[in-house]
């Protein structure tokens, strides 16, 4: 408890925590107070009736909203767990190997680092007629892994050589044991602040490929897809694309907040 | 010239490339995008954009139209009788002409030829052709001409859409040459509506040095450029037989998104656009666009094969067809724009058969029949596209909800145009297509043979094909139309379309041009870009 103090005293750190629970409860605990289900016909298309009116469909704009975010998250979600692993394990591996090791794991990152990271996504997407949601966390997550060992190598580079490390090693300790004993511990800060940022990235990336219609059932609510069923009549009835916007905005602004506050308290010494 | 027009290809914009800008970009695109929208709404409402030309506006000769066209993809063509997607249907009507053509009410009448005439046993057809027509390379369009298109596209060992029928009752070996301007056609079988088959766009007339790579016709417009999927290039036809176009050049664009479509028609980069989504009916007009509304007997079926499991069970077929809720269909996918079906074609045909019972959403009895073939848990993939135009994805998301109600699964995948119309297409097991205005024989031709160059439902039914075989020899028209309803019954039975409803064609066209006229055969005025002009 102790150890949180002086995050719960930053207060970007506070407002993202609280923006970014409230979206994640609303899209966990939507479904069950909305008006109507998800794919329920309630009037003519794009009309104002209801609180946000009809979609393209004739389908209950605020009751896809509530059903449309739990796949964006949990999807969004397992993508960062799965890059934070994946690149904390390259870049701490690679900055404690040191030498070729190091050189041939970086160098290979690089390569991957110059593609767009979307392109590699679509690219596998295209050749999928219905990608399955975990398709979209693997590739979500192993495109996140080469940016986030490039920060874990960084922030391992400075921890490696240090006297407790030395220590460890001295004692006998195995290879593994150091890494997850000694060095990762001390790299938590940076990693929570690397997280936070590559899940609003993760959100990011999941909207857009929902926006670009490789949703993995066409027909289910999803924020990102939405907007793409939408964006066409966006001056007939806005709110069918604004409102997920907005909700995709403010769960983005959350976890960039709660990622600030973290780097800001391990700048100042927090951890 | 060229080079800026592929720079200016209003389809250029790069899915995604927001995805990689940095924040202050992003910023930057976001404060214009907001600014654009609200200069959207600012100038719909202080009345700066175009208002609709009154009909007797000026009109100006001269300059460059570009239409923007649904679907499309690297299987384009400039085949005047294979056309698949709108983009070639649209290319067919500017480039070539038929013998005889649809009008905008749908009626035939002349075109290259001024006059066809049956023998009163309507075993010999004389057509006599219109004098000095000439194709886009100078020559005169001939008797041989004629014959040389009709031996092409009733070619056996690649018939064309329009050919099938016509090689069933043609015979070109006994059919003669009168004179440079006239042919005397024998059938093997009398047939009342040859004229019907000679009217359809796919039997366009070719010379008989015709070369698909410099391809000439006799429309009105002539061949520049042809890029596969992106689009193509015509100048005017100044040798035209009928009324010359009004612009210079004309450029038909492929749109796989209606979304680029439509912006490219509010940002005056296309002039007009077939299938606008119907939803912006009321809207479009404030945003210096027009509406193009036709009462046409345009359809977009489910296409079911009936030739693989579990579709190859007539029982499976009918259940699929008693999940539809028409009524929302046409509600919901062509918000109101449509009128039912009741799983036929060619409403427009005498003989369209009005009497069978509609079908209405029975799920009790689908979950029966599906029970009876033993698929109680029916779980299938659906195809659909958006270049299957207006009311395509929406009717297949329709049917996903609809079909879930007698508990069955369907799984729906979203394929891009060139997936589509590409290598698979005709192979779908259960997909949807779209189809415009058609009577029944010449449908029938197109979709509903073995022999049937689109026959996707893979339908092959021996005793429906003896009864079309007679219906196309009788030549009285109660008796045909008698054997023309027993066709229909037994496709109604176990045919392998859904045909939910037929769809008005609605297309839109920017309030600086005028001339379009609505057509029952085909979208924006039967692509009649001719009859187009800018005001002045």
């Amino acid at each position: 408890m102790t150890a949180l103090l002086p995050y719960l005293r930053s207060r970007r750190f506070v407002v993202g925590l609280v923006v970014t629970l409230a979206v994640a409860l609303l899209a966990v605990t939507g479904p069950s107070f909305a008006p109507h289900g998800q794919n329920d016909i309630v009037g003519r298309p794009f009309t104002t009736d209801g609180a946000f009116g009809t979609d393209y469909l004739g389908q209950d704009v605020l009751s896809r909203v509530l059903a449309g975010g739990r796949s964006i998250l949990l999807v969004s979600l397992l993508a960062t767990i799965l890059g934070m692993v994946l690149g904390v394990l390259i870049g701490v591996v690679a900055a404690y190997a040191g030498g070729w090791i190091d050189e041939a794991l970086m160098r290979l990152n690089d390569v991957v680092l110059a593609f767009p990271q979307i392109l590699l996504a679509l690219l596998v997407l295209t050749a999928i007629s219905e990608p399955a949601w975990w398709v979209i966390v693997l590739l979500v997550g192993f495109s996140h892994a080469p940016r986030v060992a490039r920060v874990a190598r960084g922030v391992a580079l400075g921890i490696v050589p240090r006297d407790f490390v030395t220590a460890a090693e001295a004692l006998g300790e195995s290879r593994a044991r150091v890494l997850l004993a000694e060095v990762l511990p001390n790299m938590t800060a940076p990693l929570l602040a690397e997280a936070g940022l590559r899940l609003t990235y993760s959100i990011g990336m999941v909207a857009g490929i929902g926006f670009l219609g490789f949703a993995t059932n066409p027909g289910a609510a999803d924020w990102g897809q939405m907007i793409n069923e939408n964006r066409l009549a966006l001056l007939v009835q806005p709110w069918a694309v604004v409102l997920p916007v907005l909700v995709i905005g403010v769960f983005t602004i959350g976890t960039n907040l709660l990622a600030d506050g973290v780097a800001q308290v391990a700048g100042k010494g927090g951890q | 010239m060229v080079n800026q027009h592929v720079r200016n290809d209003p389809r250029s914009a790069a899915p995604g490339a927001w995805l990689e800008m940095s924040r202050r970009e992003a910023l930057r695109l976001a404060s214009a995008g907001v600014a654009s929208l609200a200069g959207l709404g600012l100038t719909a409402g202080c009345g700066s954009v175009p208002a609709p030309a009154p009909a007797n506006a000026p009109r100006r000769r001269g300059g460059v139209y570009s239409h923007g066209a649904t679907g499309g993809g690297l299987k384009d063509t400039l085949d005047p009788h294979f056309p698949v997607t709108n983009p070639d249907i649209a290319r067919c009507f500017n480039l070539y002409e038929p013998l005889l053509r649809w009008n905008n009410d749908y009626e035939v009448e002349p075109a290259l030829a001024e006059s066809i005439e049956p023998s009163d046993d309507a075993l010999t057809w004389t057509v006599r052709l219109r004098q000095g027509v000439e194709f886009h390379h100078g020559k005169t369009v001939t008797a041989q001409d004629v014959l040389h298109t009709l031996a092409v596209v009733t070619d056996p060992k690649k018939t064309a859409p329009g050919g099938v029928q016509l090689a069933e009752v043609l015979d070109l070996k006994a059919s003669r040459i009168v004179d440079p301007r006239t042919i005397s056609l024998k059938l093997k079988t009398p047939y009342a509506i040859l004229d019907q088959l000679l009217a359809e766009y796919t039997v366009g007339i070719i010379p008989t040095d015709f070369d698909l790579s410099n391809p000439v016709g006799t429309g009105p417009f002539r061949y520049e450029r042809f890029v596969p999927g992106q689009l193509s290039q015509f100048r005017r036809h100044d040798g035209y037989w009928d009324t010359p176009a009004y612009v210079d050049e004309l450029f038909i664009y492929d749109f796989a998104d209606d979304a680029a479509k439509v912006n490219a028609l509010l940002a005056g980069q296309v002039q007009s656009i077939d299938n606008l989504p119907t939803y912006l009916v009321g809207t479009i007009g404030n945003q210096g666009a027009s509406t193009l509304v036709a009462d046409s007997g345009a359809w977009v079926p489910f296409t079911i094969r009936v030739d693989v499991a579990p579709f190859s069970d007539p029982r499976v077929r009918e259940a699929l067809r008693l999940v539809v809720d028409r009524r929302q269909m046409i509600d919901q996918a062509l918000n109101g724009y449509g009128f039912l079906g009741n799983d036929l074609y060619a409403p427009f045909d005498p003989a369209y058969a009005r009497d069978l019972p509609q079908r209405e959403r029975d799920v009790d009895r689908a979950r029966s029949l599906l029970r009876a073939a033993g698929q109680a848990d029916l779980d299938v993939e659906l195809v659909t596209s958006t270049a299957v135009g207006a009311g395509g994805v929406e009717s297949a998301n329709l049917f996903v909800d609809q079909a879930r109600g007698a508990g069955i699964r369907v799984r729906l995948t979203k394929a891009d145009p060139n997936t589509f119309y590409g290598d698979r297409y005709l192979s779908w097991n259960f997909a949807q297509d779209f189809w415009n205005t058609r009577n029944y024989l010449p449908q029938v031709a197109s979709c509903a043979l073995k022999s049937s160059p689109y026959n996707e439902t893979h339908f092959d039914d021996p005793q429906f094909v003896q009864i079309v075989r007679a219906a196309s020899a009788e030549t009285d028209e109660a008796a045909r139309n008698r054997l023309l309803h027993d066709a229909q019954e037994i496709e109604y039975e176990r045919g392998g379309y859904i045909i939910w409803g037929f769809r008005r064609q609605v297309d839109a066209y920017s309030n600086l041009v005028t001339g379009l006229k609505p057509h029952r055969y085909q979208p924006c005025d039967a692509f009649g870009f001719k009859h187009a002009s800018f005001v002045s």
